[in-house]
């Protein structure tokens, strides 16, 4: 290390504009479980992913209990477009461009709060909750042309909530929400249901990570905790005497899940099926724990045992942007080919003690956000597959790992070993058909 | 916990010490700062009290840990895990590790008893890692017991400028 400072990375596209990759030159940087590195430092394909992935497809947005009220909005984006997600006088949940229908200034600033109305002061134009344009300064100077009723703030073209969880496309056109989500929907419902009542609290505040990398490079890996995240198992081990190896053992009690459209997960429910009444007795040692497990036990009969076994942690990438993984919402945003930032807003579950909700806010902190014992460690090989993504001699990275060993489970996904690839070539390979059209 | 929030009144309170008094306080700060940029994890750790609160908020600098997530919100177990985790050969986020230089001024003691002094102080931190320079600007309240032995801290608080933006990863002290 010395002190002249210099970016190592840089940005090299290999294609000067996005016209430059067609259908065809997309396809072929995806194949027989290899993809090319272009795709992670290419800014002509990252600007091809915002408009055939962020701009098109179904993008999580926030929590409906993040703007409980009519009034309450939280600032977000949709791939590279500044939203407004606010609670309409009518209760719904809308998803506003945050941006004047006059010369396209931000009308909200503050990244959450509650208002009457969005303003834009640059010239006055003032919008109602809903986005309908209720204030024009001077609009005598207009021509019977300006239809105000015609210009309110442009609404994502499709807005859908599944219990609690609020996505957008910006294309009027494309598949439901619901078969969007298909079979992974499934695991928004174990994050749901760790609360006896079937409901998440999103009101703890968010983490903020950046990292010098890629958007898909968080992924969904089951390859990678027995080496990155060693200091991890050596500290949990001081305590539990645990091993990787007693977590995630080398069989089919731990596995990776695809089920299709890119959604994937790193499934450990029978592992921890096994380990449950360890787990209860945990849970027992809180305050609160006994009531938490007999009302689980109330409210979901025969299914409380394995919802108390997941705890809440599906461990579940939705593809392109969302993540319900520990005890919190994990949302990827991609700002640049080699700059990603990645919140993290921990859940509180309903129906359950302070004291419960507090611990496994406590624990949340331990393992992730920018001074965790994880995410920094994930954040930092990121940062280094960006750097060595530069040396394109040879510009293939393999994920070959279990390639031909997975096999369809009954409820139609389909399984492998928890270290094998199977999630990131499903993820590419949801990557490619989004991208491959035009 | 409710002593942590710095409400305005605390905030504008102003405590006289000796001057012999404040300047121990402020040499105890500075060589805090030292350990810190160096890393010397278990002299840092000998600063502090057995029961201890070190606490880093998210989002805002007054926050209800109990209702707010927080960058760091450490009782003793969880800090001597987080500094066993850096002396080890595992924390990738710390290889190399970070060059750091803090500047810390602005002492102002707040509270004075005979066993405890609440001082705020301001710093600013430069770190140097992976080719990338990043600064930090920060307010600090610490707790200290004052004891025969010295001073201890039994809370910390550190109040980033950047708390509600998105970070980098913080894996030194702060």
């Amino acid at each position: 290390m010395n002190n002249n400072v210099s970016s190592p990375i840089v940005s090299a596209p290999i294609a000067s504009a996005s016209s430059d990759w067609s259908v065809e030159a997309i396809a072929a940087t995806v194949k027989d479980g290899m993809a090319r590195g272009e795709i992670y430092t290419s800014q002509a394909i990252f600007d091809l992913e915002m408009e055939r992935i962020f701009h098109r497809a179904w993008v999580y947005v926030g929590h409906e209990t993040e703007v409980p009220e009519p009034g309450d909005y939280r600032l977000r984006t949709i791939g590279t477009n500044p939203v407004i997600m606010v609670r309409d006088a009518d209760k719904s949940v809308r998803v506003l461009m945050n941006r004047c229908r006059h010369r396209g200034t931000t009308v909200c600033e503050n990244p959450a709060g509650h208002t009457d109305y969005f303003r834009c002061w640059f010239h006055g134009w003032t919008y109602d909750t809903t986005g309908k344009l209720v204030h024009v300064q001077g609009p005598e100077a207009y021509d019977s042309k300006f239809r105000q009723d015609e210009m309110g703030l442009t609404p994502a073209a499709r807005v859908g909530s599944y219990r609690g969880f609020v996505f957008a496309s910006l294309s009027p056109e494309g598949p439901s929400l619901l078969d969007h989500l298909g079979g992974a929907a499934r695991m928004i419902d174990v994050a749901v249901d760790a609360s006896p009542v079937g409901q998440l609290l999103v009101n703890y505040g968010v983490h903020r990570n950046k990292y010098r990398g890629n958007w898909k490079m968080v992924g969904m890996d089951g390859y990678h905790p027995e080496v990155l995240h060693a200091s991890v198992w050596e500290i949990l081990g001081r305590r539990s005497h645990k091993t990787f190896r007693d977590t995630y053992p080398d069989d089919d009690s731990v596995a990776t899940r695809d089920f299709g459209n890119g959604h994937v997960m790193l499934d450990s429910h029978k592992q921890r099926l096994r380990g449950l009444q360890t787990r209860l007795d945990d849970f027992r040692k809180i305050a609160g724990g006994d009531k938490y497990i007999a009302d689980m036990r109330e409210a979901y009969g025969e299914r409380a045992d394995i919802l108390l076994a997941f705890g809440g942690d599906p461990h579940v990438g939705i593809f392109p942007n969302l993540q319900v993984i520990g005890n919190h919402i994990r949302v990827i945003v991609p700002i640049a080919p080699d700059l990603t930032e990645v919140h993290m807003y921990p859940t509180r579950l309903v129906g359950v003690s302070d004291e419960f909700n507090e611990h496994r806010l406590r624990l949340h902190e331990f393992f992730y956000g920018p001074a965790g014992t994880i995410s920094p460690d994930d954040n930092e090989m990121f940062e280094r597959v960006q750097v060595g993504l530069m040396a394109q001699a040879d510009p293939w990275i393999d994920l070959t790992r279990g390639m031909g060993q997975e096999v369809r489970d009954e409820d139609g996904s389909v399984v492998g070993r928890i270290s094998h690839e199977l999630t990131q070539r499903s993820q590419l390979e949801a990557w490619k058909s989004l991208m491959v059209q035009a | 916990m409710n002593s942590m929030p710095m409400s305005a009144q605390a905030q504008r309170s102003v405590q006289q010490l000796s001057a012999e008094a404040q300047r121990s306080v402020e040499q105890f700060l500075l060589a805090e700062a030292e350990l810190m940029d160096n890393h010397q994890y278990d002299d840092w750790l000998a600063l502090w009290d057995e029961d201890l609160i070190y606490w880093v908020p998210c989002n805002s600098d007054d926050q209800d840990p109990k209702n707010s997530v927080s960058l760091i919100y450490d009782r003793r177990g969880q800090l001597e895990d987080r500094l066993a985790r850096l002396k080890g050969k595992f924390a990738f986020a710390q290889q190399p590790r970070s060059r750091l230089l803090r500047v810390v001024s602005n002492f102002v003691v707040r509270e004075a008893n005979a066993d405890t002094i609440v001082v705020t102080s301001a710093f600013a931190l430069g770190e140097i890692r992976a080719g990338h320079e990043t600064h930090y600007f920060g307010r600090t309240r610490h707790v200290l017991n004052s004891d025969p032995s010295g001073l201890k801290i039994k809370e910390k608080k550190v109040m980033l400028l950047a708390n509600d933006s998105p970070l980098n990863s913080v894996t030194f002290l702060l």
